[in-house]
């Protein structure tokens, strides 16, 4: 009996360090959205508390400095100066002292700030307001918040949900039920939460948030179709008469069309979604090469694609980026960053001590049958399966043409360029036009990868370059 | 109470051991100096037999191309022998002083494997990838020449595979893809895209 009950208390301990094993492995983040980017933090769960790194907060929202004396951290961002002290709640921010809800934590020469703190520390040191949503882990910086309204119409019935930016989100039509699924987008919901409607198509609608992003289910009693319109603003619900099966259909999956919808087209419109995705190569523990012995690839790439996301924001040109901090991405996370994007166009950011100017690299695939190269006006079909290491075949021609046109415009600016083929990750497996570019010198000397002139001066010839790319690739994506 | 006699003894012998390890400290540092620096030439076995054409494609970091050369060796009549042969040829040539495309010391390949006329395995040692030069550039002429090099000892060749020590790896230096199967003619028509 003993000998019974001690294998049962070995197995009851064995499910609980699998169960604890399994929370440790789920790493918990806060997803950031602020008007320069879209990034996620962190949480080093610490005495009870959660704490979230300085460092990682702030580099993506401005220019960072801190360093470490003793037991305290000194900080300036964007100019403004702050002092933590490790094991102390008091803090001063612009010489004025705050009282953080739980200690100061400093661990490896980075200084960790409660979870809950943030939205009393942002608005102070970035001048920034700051919204933090700490049941579903969501942080919105400054202005980013997308709100929404409802409008039942008749004739036909239908539901239009209208936002105050565009929105690019998954929809999933099921029986009697849609669900709009806002994974990136930083959508915030009204009080109460659940909308009711005396009707007979539609019968509620509820907003919920959680760490994976906001969705909107509504309750219907008859079958719909969802389209989209207004440059992705407005998404319509629309009753159909005849019954349907349930379906689940993916956002970029073609939706039904509703001639009766008022004209609004049933894809969002080209400007709801991302043009170009930059990919920083490296990060974390992955440093790239060494530029010098001070200068890690990994950092000059993402200031890299930072400088060239802002020169393409001032053109118009709607930019984002698979990394905005010092993280590891593996090389497939790099590509499904890519094809589930939209974007029209893929760039992977390096740079190199050795050579000069900037060299543009296309993949290295076997040859293609011509049937399976696309035209200029027709996309390939996205419903042709590849193999995951030749997903990109189909787009060789316009990666080509992209990286040709790149390199002419970096060499009318004065800039050593060439073109080449190489077997380069994840360039492959990339399913939009792809390109991958290395930035070097031009004189031999790796420090002036750092130089903000040249990083300027390169930044400019590529957002040069990429932004008259839009009007070709767009209308072949 | 240790005689006197014995406290003599072991005192002699503490001082030989001494003496023994200051004699053998001495040897060592002679025999460093006589040896030099462990030696990072790529060695050939010697071949007998007619000499015949070998075809290297030589990288040129300065020029960004692949120049080809051809040199006079005898040569095995068995496949993945020659194919070997050629690899350690143009790996001695980037090791020899002023090489246009250096790499690091000890670089070397183990051995070719040929698993049909038409798929090569090279097999590279860990001192090749370990001490390569990261970057997109160098690495693609390094694994370009490679290629090229082989498919210039077997003409049937199309296509080759790469591991270090045996294994697998990602990459050959944190850019280059070494994962899966290179197509020889893919590599081939990117290689004319090189200055």
């Amino acid at each position: 009996m003993l000998k019974v009950q001690a294998i049962a208390v070995r197995f009851t301990a064995l499910l609980l360090l699998l169960l604890a094993a399994s929370f440790a492995a789920e790493p918990r983040r806060i997803n950031v959205y602020a008007p320069q980017a879209l990034y996620q933090v962190d949480i080093l769960f610490r005495d009870g508390v959660d704490y979230v790194g300085l460092t990682d907060l702030l580099e993506p929202l401005g220019r960072l400095e801190s360093g470490v004396d003793g037991k305290k951290l000194k900080l300036t961002f964007n100019g403004a100066e702050a002092e933590f002290q490790d094991g102390k709640r008091q803090c001063r921010v612009r010489s004025n002292k705050l009282d953080l809800p739980s200690n100061f934590l400093l661990v490896d020469g980075r200084g960790y700030v409660p979870a809950t703190s943030v939205a009393q520390l942002l608005p102070r040191l970035a001048d920034q307001a700051a919204n933090f949503h700490q049941a579903s882990r969501r942080l919105f910086v400054g202005s980013s918040e997308i709100h929404y309204s409802t409008d039942l119409r008749h004739s036909p019935s239908r539901l239009v949900f209208s936002f105050t930016a565009p929105v690019n989100p998954s929809t999933v039509i099921e029986k009697n039920r849609v669900r709009l699924l806002f994974r990136r987008e930083p959508l915030v919901g009204p009080v109460p939460e659940t909308v009711s409607y005396n009707d007979v198509f539609v019968q509620s609608a509820t907003f919920a948030e959680s760490p994976a992003g906001a969705e909107l289910t509504v309750n219907l009693l008859q079958p719909a179709t969802v389209s989209t319109g207004d440059g992705g603003r407005t998404v319509t619900i629309t009753a159909t008469p005849p019954p349907q099966a349930p379906v689940a259909a993916p956002q970029n999956a073609p939706a039904a069309v509703n001639p009766s919808s008022g004209g609004q087209q049933p894809h969002p419109a080209p400007r709801a979604h991302p043009f170009v995705i930059l990919d920083a190569a490296h990060g974390g523990s992955e440093t790239g090469s060494m530029l010098s012995p001070s200068l890690a690839e990994k950092n000059v790439n993402l200031a890299f694609a930072r400088r060239l996301q802002k020169e393409l924001e001032a053109r118009g040109v709607y930019v984002v980026l698979t990394r905005v901090a010092d993280n590891l991405l593996t090389w497939d996370q790099r590509a499904v960053s890519a094809n589930t994007s939209h974007s029209s166009l893929y760039v992977a950011i390096h740079t190199s001590s050795t050579g000069q100017g900037v060299r543009f690299y296309t993949s290295v695939l076997p040859a293609t049958p011509p049937s399976t190269q696309p035209s200029a006006q027709s996309a390939p079909s996205s419903r042709t399966f590849m193999p995951w290491d030749q997903a990109q075949s189909p787009f060789l021609a316009q990666s080509s043409a992209a990286a040709s046109a790149l390199a002419a415009q970096c060499t009318s600016a004065g800039l050593t360029s060439r073109t080449s083929a190489a077997p380069l990750r994840p360039l492959n497996s990339v399913t939009i036009p792809a390109v991958a570019v290395e930035i070097a010198p031009t004189d031999g000397n790796a420090e002036e990868l750092a130089a903000p002139e040249y990083q300027q001066r390169v930044a400019t010839a590529l957002a040069t370059g990429i932004a008259a790319l839009r009007d070709k690739l767009e209308v072949a994506h | 109470m240790i005689s006197r006699r014995l406290q003599i003894v072991i005192v002699t012998l503490v001082l030989a051991i001494f003496a023994m390890g200051a004699y053998l400290v001495h040897l060592k540092r002679k025999a460093e100096s006589i040896s030099g620096p462990p030696v990072s030439q790529a060695l050939t076995p010697p071949v007998s037999g007619p000499a015949e054409q070998l075809v290297l494609y030589l990288a040129s970091d300065e020029q960004n191309s692949l120049r080809v050369t051809a040199i006079s060796s005898a040569l095995p009549s068995d496949s993945g022998e020659r194919g070997r042969l050629a690899l350690h040829a143009l790996i001695a040539r980037y090791l020899e002083k002023n090489s246009p495309h250096p790499l690091g010391p000890g670089s070397d390949l183990h051995d070719v494997y040929l698993l049909d006329p038409a798929s090569a395995v090279v097999n590279l040692n860990a001192a090749f990838a370990d001490t390569h030069r990261s970057g997109i550039e160098v690495e693609q002429l390094s694994v370009f020449s490679l290629v090229l090099t082989l498919k210039a000892q077997l003409p049937q060749l199309t296509r080759v595979r790469f591991l270090v020590d045996g294994k697998p790896r990602e990459t050959l230096a944190g850019h280059i893809d070494l994962s899966g199967w290179y197509d020889v003619d893919a590599v081939s028509r990117a290689s004319d895209t090189l200055k």
